[in-house]
């Protein structure tokens, strides 16, 4: 807040005031009074004016620009109602005023969307337990009954599995609270778990899979990065070439940080594509050709997931020669603890 | 034989089960009622437990609890939530294992045998094979007769241990790598074909020639 801006404001009181002078020494002229005094009161009573602005200026001055500071520090700026200070002034109290409703009819507002959300991620997931119970059913039938027939409709179970499962991570990547829990887990036993989990198509596609340097411990939420492997494995599969297709998984300790390779030698992605796979719904070339169905929602998903949990997420590839997925487990200072 | 008693609310699933275990030589009992299921459960003196978490009147993690107040019962509990949380709670309240569904019905195979043979400290006699032309010894991945013994990689080691426990009957390729894959060997066809002639010329130079037999188009087969 400047002075001058301040003055402006109060341009409209200063020409009263000026006015008001005038009046005064045409008063005082027609009484003819002393020089002296014709010259005194004009000054002294602008000084006073002047001095009254002054203070008044002063006090909204400490008073904004204290709210201002408030604000630029805050993370959620919409919580600055909570924040304000009582003001000494009139238009003060009726800008704290302002703030505080706006600021709470605001919050009972996202409160009322945070539950709606969180109801229906609740109702997600009771939904996907119950209809696990069918699936497994099912298959326990064609377990029960292997023909070409029922054999061919456990393959269709499986990919219902994977969409099921892709919905309850969507359900659990959008909510704020922490879904997860972190301990410490064996890379190897991650990777093994998510390659079982694809071991049908892996082994109809005839993919060789190269899997070594993965005895290393990180801590994460095992479940999480087995779902995010799965999905990879499940790209590379989706992607692969005709021939010679081949997936090799493995792990390099490094200072700060442990890195889970994942490489195919698939189709690839196009040069311009690739800053633009971890968007929601981002399908590119690969994903329309082939009557591949790509739905732009797995890679998104991962990195998604990736960011809650704090790991890195990075794709590398070249058109025709494969693609290269590194996921980045950093050593937190929970394990130079442990270690020393 | 074993018998496995299957704590599962819904009939259809339940039914399918008992046929599986039993097709998988195992004795599957049930139970239909579950208003009283602690003592149903304890007085079918069971060898193992498949227990459901979610059941009517009591929930699985409720009953796990107070089983293991009076037994030492292996149970495995199945159910479809799957968190780490889910896993921890149950493994706290006495769990020996955690299957989540829709199960892959060769690891629960897998864990049944696993928790049997631990309970029944069969463990050791399970070491070493006897097919009368030579003993497989599992602990120390060889193969034995009279004088002469010969070494095993891990993976031949998985293949002839497969066949032994199929003897007399023709097994695919297919079933092989299924079951390699399974106790996590991820090999590709062309990985079995060198590890089937290694493991060959290893049973030949201690005199066993042509006892793994290869029928064409369908597997093979060990005499």
């Amino acid at each position: 807040m400047k002075f001058r801006d301040f003055l402006k404001d109060n341009l409209i009181t200063l020409i009263l005031i000026i006015f008001a002078l005038i009046t005064i020494e045409i008063l005082l002229m027609i009484y003819s009074f002393d020089i002296l005094m014709k010259i005194y009161t004009p000054i002294a009573i602008l000084l006073l004016y002047f001095i009254g602005l002054y203070i008044s200026y002063l006090k909204r001055k400490t008073y904004y620009n204290n709210l201002l500071n408030t604000l630029e520090d805050l993370d959620q700026k919409y919580l600055i109602f909570e924040l304000v200070k009582d003001p000494s002034f009139s238009d003060g109290k009726i800008l704290k005023y302002v703030l505080e409703e706006t600021g709470k009819s605001m919050l009972e507002n996202v409160n009322k969307y945070k539950y709606i959300q969180e109801d229906y991620k609740e109702y997600i997931e009771l939904w996907i337990h119950e209809i696990k119970m069918p699936i497994a059913t099912s298959k326990m039938i064609i377990e029960n009954n292997k023909t070409e027939v029922t054999e061919s409709i456990d393959e269709e179970l499986n990919k219902i599995e994977n969409y099921i499962e892709q919905a309850l991570f969507y359900a659990r990547s959008n909510t704020v609270e922490k879904d997860y829990y972190i301990k410490k887990a064996n890379l190897k036993e991650i990777v093994n778990s998510s390659i079982l989990k694809n071991k049908d198509s892996l082994l109809q596609n005839k993919i060789n899979i190269d899997i070594h340097d993965l005895e290393i411990e990180v801590y994460t939420d095992s479940k999480w990065c087995t779902f995010i492997i799965n999905q990879i494995i499940q790209n590379s599969i989706k992607y692969s070439k005709e021939e010679d297709k081949k997936i090799e998984i493995y792990a390099k300790e490094e200072k700060e940080k442990v890195i889970l390779y994942i490489k195919d030698n698939g189709i690839g992605i196009k040069k311009g594509e690739i800053t633009r796979v971890f968007e929601k719904g981002f399908t590119g070339e690969n994903g329309r050709i082939n009557g591949r169905k790509s739905t732009g929602i797995g890679l998104y998903l991962c990195k998604k997931l990736c960011d809650k949990l704090g790991l890195g997420l990075e794709l590398n590839s070249k058109k025709d020669i494969g693609t290269e997925v590194k996921m980045i487990f950093p050593k937190g200072s929970f394990m130079e603890i442990k270690n020393k | 034989m074993k018998k496995i008693l299957i704590v599962e609310d819904d009939q259809k699933l339940r039914n399918e089960l008992k046929i599986y275990l039993e097709k998988n030589g195992y004795e599957a009992l049930t139970i239909e009622k579950f208003d009283n299921s602690i003592q149903d459960i304890l007085d079918k003196k069971a060898d193992l437990i498949l227990l459901d978490i979610n059941l009517p009147y009591l929930d699985g993690e409720y009953i796990c609890k107070e089983i293991r107040k009076t037994s030492n019962v292996p149970i495995i509990m199945v159910t479809s939530r799957d968190s780490e949380l889910d896993e921890l709670i149950s493994l706290n309240n006495g769990a020996d294992q955690y299957v989540t569904k829709p199960y892959n019905l060769q690891i629960l195979l897998a864990k049944i045998a696993g928790l049997l043979k631990r309970t029944e400290n069969t463990a050791i006699n399970q070491n070493k094979i006897d097919c009368r032309e030579f003993i497989l010894n599992i602990s120390k991945s060889m193969i034995e007769k009279e004088e002469k013994q010969i070494e095993l990689t891990k993976n031949e080691l998985k293949i002839l241990h497969f066949l032994v426990l199929r003897k007399g009957q023709i097994v695919s390729r297919d079933e092989i790598i299924n079951y390699l894959w399974d106790s996590e060997s991820f090999i590709d066809d062309n990985t079995l074909t060198v590890n089937m002639t290694r493991l060959r010329t290893k049973l030949e130079e201690i005199g066993l020639k042509d006892i793994i037999e290869t029928k064409r188009g369908q597997g093979y087969i060990l005499k």
